[in-house]
């Protein structure tokens, strides 16, 4: 038997970082910002009203601060989803799955088509407007750490499923 | 061979399943209303008017009543058959249930025997499935002619039959047999403090469900007056906290042992071609089988104890359907008290370890010591940060000196176990605090594959691996990310082109 780290087929297995991965769609910007600003703006209004009507002499004092660390905080986020968007990548190989992500964390996931259950897809009411939809794939076991794609189009995901559909049945 | 039985047509459990339901159902309604009931038997002599006495009779009866007919409607109600490779079955008296499940899902059939099913001579069959939303499935009461002939019927579509009539002779010699003795020892070296734990959790909860009533009630003040006191007792006298100590441990000790004995009583197991089978249960007797193709992977585990007296435990893991949670967790199968060549006999059926276990040893990158240390050491102070403004007393801060080389010895006790090993097939991944575990996993039972990194993880050139299988994840910190890339690429070669079913 061959020693495992001298056998050469292992040099020339498919490599995952060389593979070339594609970009979610743009457009999918476009409802990340929506769906921060949906949450940012009725708190800052809620916030607003808080300082009109019920905080005291005290703590107006230091509204100005609340207010710089209330937006500083949202700010980064902000920040955050913007630089992290264009690292949000998917490729499609002959025999599996793989959706890479994160700015400060780097994941990435692989499933291949042999192990997969079912895929699904989702149309939130928002991506619908752009024409998204995300799609999921789910394995044995634990299933809430599969792998999703938010934010392709749904041609896309649609010819998607079908390809896994009929790579589950091979 | 059994064909006394007609499953094509519907039928229902034994008749003697109706006493069964009922009293579980009583059982599970007293352990909800326990201390209202107690609190009822308490007042009970002070019920001095004849009409009131009446009432709570009534009551009682009421409920035993509906109990009663609720038992009967859902036996009645509950029918089941075989029909194309499929055990359906039919529940619910209002709402009704039809499912029905392919024999290739079914994992395993378990026979289960608690104490009214042993009183009466009936078995409980449950039927576990992997990958769909109902997980078991448990007929309650069934004769014993009844039970194996379903199981036949059952296991014979699933390929099982056939090396049943091999098994027979087999059967006499069991690969592990526990007895009282073994199980003594057993009980002896096991993980007290957790048992402990374990233990405060269950009085905890009871605790809070009394404390509910009472505040119900509005009688805090007694209850917190009298917590008071005591708290100032114990704090005033040193006496008192060693008699504390000294009952935690026989606590523990008596926890460990009535767990062990409680589960593992007159534990057996018997290797078979495909399967092994397990029986143990002291009130609650069990018989599993498990079929080696749906093991997952093996947790060979053992602490310091254990290992003085040379026995360790083994945990079977089988796919799962949802999460993980405690409910699931009897779905881990152990074999408690195993010597070393029984641990042997047990892998060597199942896969072939000797290479990945004679492959190199590999340890995390130095960046995993420093990550735990860093974690770690920022929680401590956040701990003692709270406690010192908390209090307002230099005193918290002298037990630093106690706790800090205490952790210090426990992290790198953990570093120090963390290691994997990684042949063409098979991985190999141990850890542990106290206690030892080596995971074995074949490579092909791999379902989902992830790499992440932190940027201070890149600094450092390093990577953690997660491999998911249906039975959990399985986490390989900190390994160089080169190594963690050839892994990566290795598993999921593996997985495409292996034609072996992973279940």
């Amino acid at each position: 038997m061959a020693d495992y780290f001298q056998n050469s087929e292992v040099i020339s297995l498919p490599n995952i970082i060389e593979v070339e991965f594609i970009k979610i769609d743009k457009s999918y910007l476009k409802v990340i910002l929506i769906n921060f600003f949906l949450i940012f703006i009725p708190l800052f209004v809620g916030l607003i009203l808080l300082d009109k009507y019920t905080f005291t002499e005290e703590i107006t004092a230091y509204s100005i601060y609340i207010y710089a660390l209330f937006t500083s905080f949202f700010g980064l986020i902000f920040l955050f989803l913007i630089f992290s968007f264009p690292k949000r990548m998917y490729v499609i190989r002959d025999k599996d799955i793989s959706y890479k992500a994160g700015l400060f964390t780097k994941k990435i996931t692989t499933v291949p088509f042999s192990r997969i259950q079912h895929v699904e897809i989702d149309e939130k009411p928002i991506s619908r407007i752009f024409n998204l939809a995300s799609l999921s794939v789910f394995t044995a076991g634990d299933s809430s750490d599969d792998l999703e794609i938010k934010g392709i189009k749904r041609e896309v995901a649609n010819q998607i499923k079908e390809f896994i559909s009929t790579k589950i049945d091979e | 061979m059994n064909n006394l039985f007609d499953f094509s047509t519907f039928s229902r459990q034994s008749t003697k399943g109706i006493l069964v339901i009922y009293i579980a159902h009583l059982y599970k309604f007293l352990k909800v209303t326990w201390i209202l009931v107690f609190l009822i038997v308490k007042d009970f002599t002070k019920i001095t008017n004849k009409i009131d006495a009446i009432y709570i009779y009534a009551g009682i009866a009421f409920f035993l009543i509906f109990f009663l007919v609720r038992t009967y409607l859902i036996f009645k109600n509950f029918q089941f058959k075989i029909e194309n490779e499929h055990f359906i079955l039919k529940q619910g008296i209002l709402k009704k249930t039809n499912t029905a499940i392919p024999f290739y899902r079914i994992q395993n059939i378990n026979f289960k025997q608690n104490i009214v099913q042993q009183i009466i001579g009936v078995f409980e069959v449950s039927i576990e499935t992997a990958g769909s939303s109902t997980t078991e499935i448990s007929i309650k009461a069934l004769s014993l002619q009844k039970a194996t002939a379903l199981k036949e019927i059952i296991s014979k579509n699933t390929k099982l039959g056939e090396e049943e009539v091999v098994v027979e002779e087999k059967q006499i010699k069991p690969l592990v047999r526990i007895g009282v003795k073994e199980l003594f020892k057993v009980s002896l070296t096991e993980n007290h403090l957790q048992n402990l734990l374990l233990f405060f959790a269950i009085v905890f909860g009871l605790l809070q469900q009394i404390q509910q009533i009472i505040d119900s009630l509005g009688q805090t003040e007694v209850i917190d007056g009298f917590i008071e006191e005591n708290t100032n007792a114990i704090s005033a006298s040193i006496f008192l906290v060693i008699i504390l100590l000294l009952l935690l441990t026989i606590v523990a000790l008596v926890s460990s042992f009535v767990r062990v004995f409680l589960v593992h009583f007159n534990l057996t197991a018997y290797l078979k071609e495909d399967a092994f089978e397990i029986n143990q249960g002291l009130f609650t007797k069990k018989s599993i089988i498990l079929k080696k193709q749906k093991i997952q992977n093996i947790t060979i585990s053992t602490n310091p104890l254990k290992r003085l007296i040379g026995i360790s435990f083994i945990t079977f893991k089988q796919a799962v359907s949802g999460k993980l949670n405690n409910k699931k967790k009897d779905k881990l199968i152990r074999i408690v008290g195993c010597k070393k060549e029984q641990i042997e006999i047990i892998k060597a059926s199942l896969f072939a370890p000797t290479e990945v276990e004679n492959s190199l040893k590999k340890i995390p990158e130095n960046y995993y010591k420093r990550r735990i240390f860093i974690v770690t050491f920022l929680i401590l102070i956040a701990v003692y940060a709270f406690f010192y403004i908390g209090s307002s007393q230099v005193e918290v801060l002298y037990t630093a000196i106690l706790v800090v080389p205490i952790v210090v010895f426990l992290i790198l006790k953990k570093v120090k176990k963390r290691f994997y090993k990684i042949s063409d097939e098979m991985i190999l991944v141990g850890k542990g605090l106290l206690e030892t575990h080596i995971t074995y996993l074949g490579i092909f039972k791999v379902q989902n594959i992830k790499m992440q990194q932190t940027i201070f993880q890149k600094r450092s050139n390093v990577a953690d691996l997660i491999l998911q299988t249906a039975s959990g994840k399985i986490k390989i910190p900190c390994i160089d990310s080169q190594e963690a890339i050839k892994i990566y690429n290795h598993t999921l070669y593996k997985v495409e082109t292996s034609k072996t079913s992973w279940m």
